[in-house]
């Protein structure tokens, strides 16, 4: 067989080989055969010298133009083999995606604490500084300090439990304040601070009502503290934690230890302001107290309350958490249901 | 305080929707509760005139009455009540009616008699219980007075009336009368309310000079008595009778209603005895004895305190100052003379004998928060006018006067300059002075800036200049206060240190999967001892409420495990939770509160799934809890684990945790509960921790000074070793730290083996060591040599095989 036959031949044969290789291994094996070291077209070249010169050239073309067909093919082959091998694999491995995922335990913060923490920080970031009070505390500082004498008829307000004669747990966080009021350094500057903390009262447990709850006190003492600075402050909380669309009202009210007194009330949310039983049909829902401090207090701890004045606060965290989050029973917060505990995670910040 | 607003009407003249003026009042003075139209709701109730009565046929109880209802032909209504009777006013549901509770009234027959609507009684109309009147309580209501048949009842019976229920704050009681109301209310709305006063023309003869009298001024600072001879005791007037039950009160007979009535025109508490109490013509006022003995009007006997204020007719006590008066010498139906007392009594005495006795009256709330003292004569004298006109009784001449003291008025001083000040408004002296005036408070000016207030005893909560700026403002309206924020010189927002902390730890207890709870502080006498290691003397509180909440808790723990079986008793079995809070002891006889925080877990270390790649909760796990919070707190180095007893916990699954050798708390697996009362944990297999941060907080030290990562490789080296099984792992690391030299940085438990392969009494424990030089690459030899030296050191020490 001439040369030119080979060639033709090869062309053929070896454009069939590549294609019916069917694995790597097989396409590697073909490409030796056709063009190793001793490969039918290295057969080829090295057959060239016996013949004349003017078609070793012809040839010569040939069988390089043959190589790199070859190796074009041989390429794609293993290409498109490479990709059927990793698309076979893929598909091996292929999940039910509907399976469920592994989910980890996450922690919990409590709701109480989620509102503490938020308003913690809403008051820190206007400049008040975070204390905290003994929850064993004495009278004196509970109701004495606080401009509520014994028996003084607004006692009855709070049911207290009492330990011994003169210590109690504390039905208030506002003993924090005279604790304070009397540490406090004014030639340092003005007083501005919150104490959150548990409280008690001498209450039976529903709905409503737990013997345990957290409370909020906040006090700003200085030289030029007005009733208008405690509302716009007042505002911006009840405006933070219930939102900006509500409207607030001021009423009077009473508490021993300010003058004047008030509490706030926000328009209710679940109505509107229109009217319904979570408002018991007043539109408005009570949230806070609060008042200028009242002399008194200022000067039961060694402060000059024709110099100096300010307002006070206390709110109720459970109270909040409650109006917030509508939930219908306090005990909820203290029973602890991780069902329950849980919704929450979303409103963490 | 419920105020009725026809009545108020009497002192001003009141144009504005009832529910409009309480928002008013609400914002202004006093917080309005509710506001109630009584007749709300009902529908076709006329004045019925009861023309026959006769016993029905086929009842032992009915009788059929033909009934006047104002149309051309009487209605035939089978009644049912007791007390229906020919000729009577009665109360008529017609055909169509709507009466209490929405329930309609149709035509129909009762026991084959047709029944064209109903003769009601009160309560069916809406009345409450307990202001119905004895008499008529049973059945139906029977007008006093002829009425116009047909009429509505609504009128007549004061349902048409609103009722704004005051809710009084203790600081203003003197919004507890319908003067005091009348004043506030004139005031919010801008105008003066007509108050009368009373002059008595006696007309009987003298009757003060013969009888003796005494009060201790410090008890009773205004003590008076009048006469009022040959009462003739009958029911009051409709009139009398609506406004007594619209202010919540149960009409009784003339005598008792006046009483209450002129207490509510006035706020003076009034009361009155039979004249027969006092046959001796003495009274007197004065401290209980110990052993006396007063039968109440209630029926109930107590037993007077020496700390009780009591009135005697000098021989025995015949009532209970200011709280109640003494059943036999009570007004009753053969009372002929009536002895009327106006009196001021001490408040705190008086507040705690009605505490002491479980009594508030409606008497004893107004003497504890005070009374206006210059009505007291006022009122004996409305009292007495009252009787002769409803009871035709005879106004003995005098006043027996035991005490009267009188009661100075105040005057407050303050600044224009300070009231603006403290409101933040600049508000002229005019404008001020105005408020004062709508106040009906007497006002000097002084100078352009000071004003003097002259408060009347109507107004006994006025002292101080603050309650002044009050009255401001509240009458200038909190509404039209700017708001503002303080402008101040800065201050440093922030926690307090030991916070920063506490916040720390319940956010990697967080971190850590576990969810925060709060528990209760009090709890059971039995519980509060628990999960302490040396439990100190308790804090408990001196009326409890139930014996589970008797003492503060001295650990986080016991407080877990309730939380642990309300939710187990829930079928919630997977569970990981923490409390972050204060335990309390009375150690060395101080009240001492520490922080603490615990966590309990339940169930599996993470969720379960189908591929079942979860695990138990087992000591380790919650060990490694532990190590992982104390490492993230900065705490590394000198903690120990010893085996320990703690009570509540697995005497031999539980280590007390050391560092530097103090003791800040323990690890292990709760007490199993085999036998517990509580169902829900008997089955429960619970690990915790407790951890006393009182200890833990001042070795969390912030303030990290920055290493490089290290830059050169660390070579690792496993050992395993065959050991007596008593050698603790403890004993094991301490020894190979101690030997392999300056460049090991780690060494960690990665195997342990006590089964079968092992020679009985013998374990295996393989560890690696990880050998780091930060300075220069560590050569093999380097680490060879340290290895050496720890095997040879086990060996010696320890008696280790190396496998």
């Amino acid at each position: 067989m001439d040369l030119f036959e080979r060639v033709k031949q090869l062309r053929k044969e070896g454009a069939k080989a590549i294609e019916s290789a069917a694995t790597e291994k097989k396409l590697d094996e073909v490409r030796v055969k056709l063009m190793g070291r001793k490969g039918e077209l290295t057969e080829i070249l090295h057959a060239m010298k016996e013949i004349d010169p003017q078609h070793r050239r012809e040839i010569g073309q040939e069988v390089n133009q043959l190589r790199d067909q070859f190796t074009e093919r041989l390429d794609v082959s293993k290409k498109a083999l490479v990709k059927k091998m990793v698309e076979q694999r893929l598909e091996n491995e292929r999940l039910d995606v509907t399976l469920p995922g592994r989910p980890v335990s996450l922690g919990t913060k409590h709701v109480v604490r989620i509102l503490q923490d938020d308003l913690e920080r809403f008051f820190i970031g206007m400049g008040y500084q975070v204390v905290q009070g003994p929850e064993i505390e004495s009278e004196h500082y509970n109701f004495e300090m606080l401009n509520l004498p014994k028996d003084h008829p607004a006692r009855d307000m709070q049911a207290t439990f009492y330990i011994d004669d003169d210590h109690l747990l504390r039905s208030q966080t506002s003993p924090v304040q005279a604790r304070t009021l009397e540490k406090h350094d004014f030639k340092k500057g003005p007083l501005k601070m919150i104490s959150p903390g548990k409280v008690y009262r001498r209450d039976d447990d529903d709905a409503t009502h737990s013997h345990q709850f957290a409370q909020m006190e906040g006090l700003v003492v200085d030289r030029h503290i007005t009733m208008g600075d405690l509302k716009g402050t007042l505002e911006s909380v009840a405006k933070h934690v219930f939102g900006q669309d509500r409207e607030t009202r001021l009423r009077p009210s009473y508490f021993p230890f300010t003058e004047p007194s008030v509490e706030m009330d926000v328009s209710c949310f679940n109505c509107d302001g229109k009217g319904c039983a979570v408002c018991k049909y007043t539109g408005w829902i009570e949230v806070l107290g609060a008042g200028m401090v009242h002399p008194n207090v200022l000067e039961n701890a060694g402060i000059d309350s024709n110099i100096y004045g300010g307002f006070a606060f206390g709110l109720g965290l459970d109270r909040f958490a409650i109006l917030k989050y509508g939930v219908g029973d306090i005990r909820d917060f203290y029973t602890n249901d991780v069902r329950f505990l849980e919704q929450f995670r979303q409103e963490e910040n | 305080m419920l105020v009725s607003y026809n009545w108020l009407q009497d002192f001003l003249d009141l144009h504005e929707d009832p529910k409009a003026l309480a928002e008013k009042i609400t914002r202004t003075g006093i917080e309005i509760a509710s506001t109630v139209h009584p007749m709300t709701g009902l529908k076709k109730l006329v004045v019925g005139h009861i023309l026959s009565c006769e016993k029905h046929p086929d009842s032992d109880h009915l009788h059929i009455t033909q009934v006047d209802v104002g149309e051309e032909k009487p209605l035939q209504i089978v009644c049912g009540a007791p007390n229906v009777a020919k000729g009577q006013y009665v109360i008529v549901a017609l055909h169509g009616a709507r009466i209490a509770g929405n329930e309609k009234i149709k035509r129909g027959k009762i026991r084959g008699v047709v029944s064209e609507g109903m003769i009601c009684g009160l309560q069916e109309i809406g009345f409450s219980d307990h202001v119905v009147p004895k008499k008529v309580a049973n059945g139906i209501f029977v007008f006093p007075e002829p009425l116009e048949p047909g009429s509505d009842v609504y009128h007549a019976l004061g349902m048409d009336d609103y009722i704004l229920d005051f809710d009084i704050t203790p600081n203003r009681a003197d919004t507890s009368s319908m003067e005091g109301a009348a004043f506030e209310v004139g005031a919010i709305i801008d105008q003066t309310p007509k108050i009368e006063e009373c002059t008595v023309k006696e007309d009987g003869p003298e009757w003060t000079q013969s009888w003796q009298g005494h009060a201790d001024l410090k008890l009773a600072p205004k003590y008076l008595l009048r006469r009022i001879s040959n009462v003739k005791l009958a029911d009051s007037p409709l009139w009398l009778q609506t406004r007594l039950w619209n202010a919540g009160i149960r009409p009784i007979n003339n005598v008792v209603d006046v009483t209450n009535y002129v207490m509510l025109l006035t706020g003076q508490p009034m009361h009155a005895y039979d004249a027969t109490t006092f046959a001796n013509q003495t009274v007197e006022v004065r401290h209980g004895r110990k052993g006396e003995k007063l039968k109440l009007i209630s029926q109930d006997e107590i037993d007077v305190d020496p700390d009780d204020v009591v009135i005697t007719n000098g021989d025995h006590i015949v009532g209970l100052a200011g709280v109640m008066g003494g059943f036999d010498s009570e007004v009753n139906d053969h009372t002929t003379d009536v002895i009327l007392e106006s009196a001021v009594f001490d408040p705190a005495l008086i507040r705690k004998a009605a505490l002491r006795h479980a009594n508030r009256t409606a008497a004893s709330a107004r003497f504890e928060k005070g009374i206006n003292w210059d009505n007291t004569e006022k009122a004996i004298d409305i009292a007495a006018l009252m009787l002769r006109n409803l009871a035709s009784g005879r106004i003995d001449a005098g006043i027996l006067r035991v005490n009267d003291q009188p009661k100075p008025l105040k005057a407050i001083k303050t600044t224009v300059s300070h009231i603006n000040h403290v409101l933040g408004t600049q508000l002229t002296v005019s404008e001020i002075t105005h408020i004062f005036d709508r106040l009906n408070l007497p006002l000097k000016r002084e100078d352009d800036d000071q004003i003097q207030v002259t408060v009347p005893n109507r107004r006994w909560d006025l002292f101080i200049p603050a309650d002044l700026i009050e009255e401001v403002a509240r009458i200038y309206g909190y509404d039209n206060l700017k708001s503002t924020q303080p402008v101040l010189p800065q201050t440093h927002g922030g926690y307090s240190p030991v916070e920063i902390k506490q916040r720390r730890v319940r956010e990697v207890l967080q971190q850590l999967g576990l969810d925060e709870t709060i528990n209760y502080s009090l709890t059971s006498t039995e519980k509060a001892k628990l999960f302490t290691q040396d439990p100190n003397p308790l804090v408990t509180v001196q009326w409890p409420m139930n014996s589970s909440r008797v003492a503060l808790r001295q650990s986080l723990l016991s407080g877990l495990v309730d939380a642990a079986s309300y939710n187990l008793a829930r079928q919630n079995s997977e569970l990981h939770l923490f409390e972050q809070g204060r335990v309390f002891n009375h150690a060395q006889g101080h009240y001492q509160e520490y922080e603490h925080a615990a966590a309990l877990y339940v169930g599996h270390t993470q969720p379960t799934n189908w591929q079942h790649i979860d695990h138990e909760v087992d000591f380790y796990g919650v060990k490694g809890q532990v190590v992982s919070l104390l490492t993230a707190l900065g705490i590394k180095e000198n903690v120990s684990y010893e085996a320990g007893q703690i009570a509540g916990m697995h005497p031999t699954r539980t280590a007390i945790i050391k560092i530097s050798d103090v003791t800040v708390g323990f690890v292990g697996m709760l007490l199993p509960q085999y036998q517990s009362q509580d169902k829900a944990l008997r089955n429960a297999e619970m690990y915790g921790f407790e951890l006393d941060l009182e200890k833990i907080m001042p070795l969390m030290k912030p303030g990290v000074k920055a290493q490089p990562a290290p830059k050169f490789p660390s070579i690792e080296r496993d050992l395993s070793l065959i050991l007596d099984k008593k050698v603790s792992n403890a004993q094991i690391i301490s020894a190979i730290k101690a030997s392999a030299g300056k460049y090991l940085q780690q060494v960690t438990v990665i195997d342990h083996y006590d089964g079968v392969q092992i020679e009985h009494g013998k374990k295996s424990l393989t560890y690696k060591l990880t050998f780091l030089n930060k300075k220069a690459t560590l050569t093999d030899d380097i680490v060879n040599h340290a290895m050496d030296e720890v095997i040879e050191s086990l060996k010696q020490q320890l008696g280790a095989q190396v496998r």
